[in-house]
């Protein structure tokens, strides 16, 4: 390494404009890595949040939160079935909703939960489902958005059902909707029952409330699942796969994937060329090396050395700078979030992708041949 | 000891364009012996220290440095051998642009693998030193002249203690004043180390200095004589 970091400090203006594309690649990669995982939590942080291995659809090709619909018999057959640790209904429903007031709170998802069952969200403030019937727990997001308090009633557009903000939980989502939460009899209601509500003095039938969207499954590790979907009529699809079927989830994803590896490749490329070129400009000291002694060992050591180094530094500056300026965009709430593990990993991969360019240097140093020393031997 | 080649033929190129570069090439060299190799362009003078020096395998023949015969030696053992037994000179610049004077001998440790340690650096002053050089230890080769490069590059191939120096056209860039010096010099460092010097050379004038000369003519010595000064 001797010789590399002398080079290194010789050559600065050339490493330097070399690092600064590796820095500025760094940096891009750590700001998709944050949008990645913000735009993942804004699409699925609700389901994210979800307590459950897995989660059961109706059976479709393409099963998907809105077109399933299950009903008692097959979440109680799941119950009941082997391996199962737990299984609960779970309703699933859009809808727009207004304050009474009349003020328009955009879409909102509401899901019917079993109060005190494993869906259940923990509120920042209020209290859980078990309270009143038609209680309701909204996201932090909505809440502060709307201006939306502990105790406001918000009705739902279409169904005029109203519902009594009882919790405030944290900001959940799926495709990028905000969830809201409510007993699952009051979630039947509203999605299968009248608008506005039975007819005074009339109750609603019970088979109204034999019905929900999927069902949340807690599973041991070896249940057939198999087996119980076939019994019941059921998909079942465990919990990251549960995420595909929200929609823009698995395109949002990709996208950011596919520009991440379009800068792998890039970096590789460039500092591919950078090597070639440098390697081909130092062949003559390169051939003096070696004919003074130095093995292709040390010489292939030395420069594989080099381009850690620069890696290493110009990765580390590109992406502390991006986590700076990332801190800012969480605090101000875009689909941003820095997640630790997915940032060392994007940079690592940038490294490797690096080191991988600089390999091409390889066969250049090992082919030059000491001969070129001497003067006039040609 | 020192260098001894024998019967050595190095053919190059092929086909057509086949040509003998050496011709049965016969001499020795003891230690703290300089050699002078003089012969006209296309002679064979490069092609004599490529083989002595392990950069090239001749066709036919032997070479042994120190006692060890090269010809079994792959590449990666020419390597070594290189390193631990031979100090090459080449023409002109030849330094590493961005090691300082002093690191260029140091460069030699760091081959061998090693760290230098305070002795090396020391055996590098010293040797510094002795080529009139001290003063230049911290300098880069762009902030050296002609001569003072030579003068480094001489002492970088005695950095590892080699028992043979190879010396390809050390004055070729000088003028004369300086090419005397350094030929003086080279002269006095291989008495003083006792290393066997092989002194390639188109310049007359520079014989006085060795202790023998070698003529060679189409890859063929013409004769063997015996320096004036001696
Ligand atoms: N790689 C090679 N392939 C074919 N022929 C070569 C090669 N290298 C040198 N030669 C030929 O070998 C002969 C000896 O070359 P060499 O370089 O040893 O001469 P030299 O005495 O060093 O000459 P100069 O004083 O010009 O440096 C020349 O005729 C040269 O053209
Ligand atoms: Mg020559």
């Amino acid at each position: 390494m001797f010789l590399a970091w002398r080079d290194l400090l010789f050559a600065k203006g050339r490493f330097l404009l070399m690092s600064m594309i590796i820095a500025l690649v760094a940096f891009l990669m750590t700001l998709l890595s944050g949008l990645a995982s913000g735009l993942i939590k804004n699409n699925i942080s609700g389901l994210m949040a979800l307590d459950v291995t897995n989660l059961a659809f109706e059976y479709n090709d393409r099963p998907n939160y809105r077109n399933s619909m299950v009903e008692r018999e097959m979440w109680e057959g799941w119950r009941n079935a082997e391996g199962v640790v737990a299984a609960e209904p779970l309703g699933h429903t859009m809808f727009t909703a207004r304050t009474p007031e009349d003020l328009p709170l955009d879409d909102v998802v509401l899901w019917g939960v079993e109060p005190g069952g494993f869906l259940e969200p923990d509120v920042l403030l209020g209290e859980s489902l078990k309270g009143p019937d038609d209680g309701v727990i909204i996201s932090a997001l909505l809440a502060n958005k709307h201006g939306v308090k502990l105790g406001d009633v918000i009705v739902l557009d279409r169904v005029l059902t109203k519902l009594t903000v009882i919790g405030i939980t944290s900001e959940q989502n799926i495709g990028h909707v905000p969830v809201i939460y409510t007993p699952i009899r009051k979630w039947q209601e509203a999605t299968y029952g009248p608008p506005g509500g039975p007819p005074p003095g009339e109750v609603l039938p019970d088979i109204l409330f034999d019905y929900a969207s999927v069902i949340a499954l807690q599973l041991a590790p070896d249940t057939d699942i198999e087996t119980v979907d076939i019994a019941w009529g059921t998909v079942t699809m465990d919990k990251q796969s549960a995420y595909e079927a929200s929609s823009g989830y698995k395109e949002e994803v990709q996208t950011v994937k596919m520009i991440q590896g379009f800068m792998v490749v890039i970096s590789a490329l460039v500092i591919g060329a950078f090597f070639t070129i440098w390697t081909i400009q130092r062949t003559q000291e390169i051939g003096l090396v070696k004919a003074l002694g130095g093995s292709n060992a040390y010489l292939l050591r030395d420069t594989m050395g080099q381009a850690l180094i620069l890696m290493i530094l110009a990765v580390g500056v590109g992406t502390f700078l991006a986590v700076w300026l990332g801190l800012s965009f969480e605090q101000s709430g875009k689909p941003f979030m820095l997640v630790k593990d997915n940032i060392a990993g994007s940079s690592g991969l940038l490294i490797v992708a690096g080191l991988i360019g600089s390999m091409v240097s390889v066969r250049l140093i090992t082919r030059i041949d000491p001969i070129i020393a001497l003067g006039r031997t040609r | 000891m020192g260098l001894q080649v024998k019967d050595v033929v190095l053919e190059l190129g092929d086909g057509d364009a086949q040509i003998t570069a050496l011709d049965h090439v016969s001499f020795g060299v003891g230690a703290g012996e300089l050699l002078a190799v003089l012969g006209p362009s296309g002679a064979g003078k490069s092609s004599l220290l490529a083989v002595c020096g392990g950069l090239r395998h001749p066709t036919s023949g032997t070479v042994v440095i120190g006692g060890k015969p090269l010809m079994a030696m792959n590449d990666s053992q020419l390597t070594r051998l290189r390193l631990q037994s031979i100090g090459f000179v080449f023409q002109q610049s030849n330094l590493i642009s961005s090691l300082t004077s002093l690191d260029q001998l140091l460069l030699m440790v760091h081959l061998a693998g090693r760290r230098p340690r305070k002795a090396d650096r020391d055996h590098a002053m010293a040797l510094l030193n002795s080529v009139d050089m001290g003063h230049r230890a911290n300098r880069l080769p762009d902030q050296l002249s002609g001569g003072e490069r030579q003068r480094i590059g001489i002492a970088r191939a005695l950095m590892t203690k080699p028992s043979l120096l190879l010396v390809d056209e050390p004055t070729s860039m000088l003028d004369q004043v300086r090419g005397h010096q350094i030929v003086a010099l080279l002269n006095e460092q291989c008495h003083q180390h006792q290393v066997a010097a092989v002194m390639v050379t188109h310049d007359v004038s520079m014989l006085d200095a060795a202790d023998r000369s070698l003529h060679i003519v189409d890859g063929r010595i013409q004769e063997v004589a015996v320096s004036a000064t001696n």
